[in-house]
């Protein structure tokens, strides 16, 4: 305020400072709101990760890494089948999600900005991104399951892919956008055909955003149990690799150990999810560090 | 309407404009339209070869529209066409039954901002070599070396050509976007303001080497800035709300305009 006009003082200093201390009052108030917000968020998410590292821990031992699930009542065992299913579905589903979703990705961002087509498929994409995981495994169910006769580690591969593909289409498509359209000129303009601009300078442009992508689909496919729970279902027998009938996983193993009476499956259970989660909480920090990497360059 | 002397003073040993030199490019009646906005309006003009020719005048006055059409770089865009004829060489670039990606090869653009694409400054370089011409090794090696040497960039990056070209200056970037053009040995190069994005003293490395790159090729630059179209090209056209309004050798046009509307534009009265 200015203190050398007394004119422009006079009379509207007490509502102008009745006004700033109402509006520091909401100030307060907000930021005391938001705090209380963001500690119940934290509070929720923090006793999960002890809990989980408390009881998770505990089972850590190297047989947990070598042995297979143990029987009904048996006593000792460990995950390693569910480990070694779990990794081979997840990274197959991956393998069929990224080709599909960075192709799709790529054709929306590059070549359907204003078609018709583009957008009908960017709708249902974001529709397949919000589909209900359980809609998906049944989905693979009557696809592959059904015909096939036997549950299978091929189906749970496809069940993740599906997951996996509306995700990967997504960023690829919203980091091909953020690539700035001159780069795109000026490729043209040296006479190299669109799909070569594609290929050699707006993927290039865009890669550390696009494997973000893939790794965040990664850790997205890595958790979930209701795909796997029609498609792959389980099998407490030694894995061998053959990925037809059932094939063991960390979710399925997860839901039925943590629902048995038996304390050392609880056990295994609680371990398991301790695994799943730092692996999603590693994949998510490798993806932070992709961004930054590219931020740097 | 006569120049005051500090403006006469810009032009003296200047390399005057040569109205003799070959037509390289033709435009006949060309009209612009985006989508339904006619964007160009009957424009005629002629770029002499070896010569700096200067689009100017206000935003949105059509003159990087019509720079964009030398390339067709406009076909990008489905909503944009273009009628008329623009003969290079004799040869109408908007016929439909042309090459683009030879075309484009003929005439090189540089972007306002620096586009280095994500890979070495070498890789930049040898991009548009390696579309058309099979070179051995040795002679790409060459290639690239001469052409950054043109750009006046080979003393800075000669070591590190390896090095991502996005980790350059924006004045080096700019450079290397005008080496990897000049790498193609096109015949015409296309500048639409590329200095706007830079400082000063990188404006100044810019404007001298299109005064070099002249002694090779055709060029036409889009400028909004009027001082620098005075110093470094031989002809101007001024536009205004897409119809080109003079068009002549750059001292007559900074000196002793003929319309009154490029008078009061160039004093900046208006723009």
């Amino acid at each position: 305020m200015d203190a050398s006009n007394p004119i422009a003082t006079a009379g509207r200093a007490p509502t102008a400072s009745r006004v700033r201390s109402g509006r520091r009052i909401a100030d307060r108030v907000l930021i005391l709101a938001s705090t209380i917000a963001t500690l119940l968020g934290i509070i929720v998410l923090g006793s999960i990760l002890l809990m989980l590292i408390v009881e998770g821990v505990k089972g850590f031992t190297p047989a947990l890494f070598t042995a297979p699930t143990p029987g009904p009542g048996s006593e000792g065992g460990g995950i390693a089948n569910a480990i070694l299913g779990s990794l081979i579905m997840t990274l197959l589903g991956i393998l069929i999600a990224t080709p599909v979703g960075l192709m799709a990705g790529t054709f929306l961002a590059e070549y359907g900005r204003t078609s018709k087509l583009a957008d009908i498929i960017r709708f249902l994409n974001d529709v397949l991104l919000s589909a209900p995981s359980i809609l998906i495994g049944l989905f693979v169910y009557t696809l592959m399951v059904r015909p096939m006769g036997t549950y299978s580690g091929w189906a749970g591969a496809v069940a993740l892919a599906i997951i996996a593909t509306p995700v990967i289409v997504r960023t690829t498509e919203d980091m091909l956008r953020l690539v700035p359209g001159p780069m795109r000129e000026a490729g043209a303009a040296l006479g190299a055909p669109r799909s070569l601009v594609i290929r050699a300078v707006t993927w290039r442009a865009a890669s550390a955003g696009i494997v973000t992508g893939i790794i965040l689909a990664l850790a997205r496919i890595a958790g979930e149990t209701a795909p796997l729970l029609f498609t792959a279902l389980n099998n407490n027998s030694w894995f061998n690799a053959n990925l037809l009938g059932g094939v063991p996983n960390l979710p399925v193993m997860i839901y039925q150990f943590a629902l048995s009476p038996y304390p050392n499956w609880q056990s295994l259970a609680w371990s398991g999810a301790l695994l799943i989660t730092v692996t999603i909480l590693a994949l998510s920090v490798v993806a932070r560090f992709v961004i930054k990497d590219q931020r740097a360059r | 309407m006569s120049a005051s002397p500090a403006i006469r003073s810009q032009f003296e040993g200047r390399s005057p404009a040569d109205v003799k030199a070959p037509v390289r490019i033709a435009v006949k009646n060309l009209n612009f339209y985006y989508g339904s906005f006619h964007g160009l309006k009957d424009i005629n003009l002629d770029f002499r070869d070896r010569q700096v020719t200067a689009l100017i005048g206000p935003s949105g006055c059509g003159k990087s529209t019509l720079l964009r059409t030398f390339n067709r770089i406009y076909s990008l865009y489905p909503e944009q066409r273009a009628e008329g004829e623009i003969l290079l060489d004799g040869q109408n670039v908007l016929d439909s039954k042309i090459d683009l990606n030879e075309l484009r090869s003929r005439v090189g653009m540089v972007f306002q901002k620096p586009t280095p694409f994500p890979m070495s400054i070498y890789d930049n370089v040898a991009f548009g070599l390696r579309l058309y011409e099979k070179l051995p090794k040795s002679e790409l090696d060459g290639r690239v070396e001469e052409s950054l040497r043109k750009a006046a960039l080979w003393d800075e990056v000669k070591d590190k050509l390896k090095q991502s070209g996005t980790g350059l200056s924006g004045g080096q970037q700019q450079r290397l976007c005008i080496a990897r053009t000049v790498a193609q040995r096109p015949e015409v190069i296309l500048f639409d303001e590329p200095t706007s994005a830079l400082d000063p003293i990188s404006t100044g490395r810019i404007e001298e080497l299109i005064e070099q790159l002249r002694a090779e090729f055709t060029i036409v630059i889009v400028t909004h800035n009027m001082q620098q179209a005075a110093r470094i090209s031989q002809f101007t056209a001024f536009m205004y709300l897409g119809e080109l309004i003079e068009f002549d050798a750059t001292t007559k046009i900074f000196m002793n305009p003929a319309k009154r509307q490029t008078q009061d534009y160039i004093t900046g009265r208006f723009g």
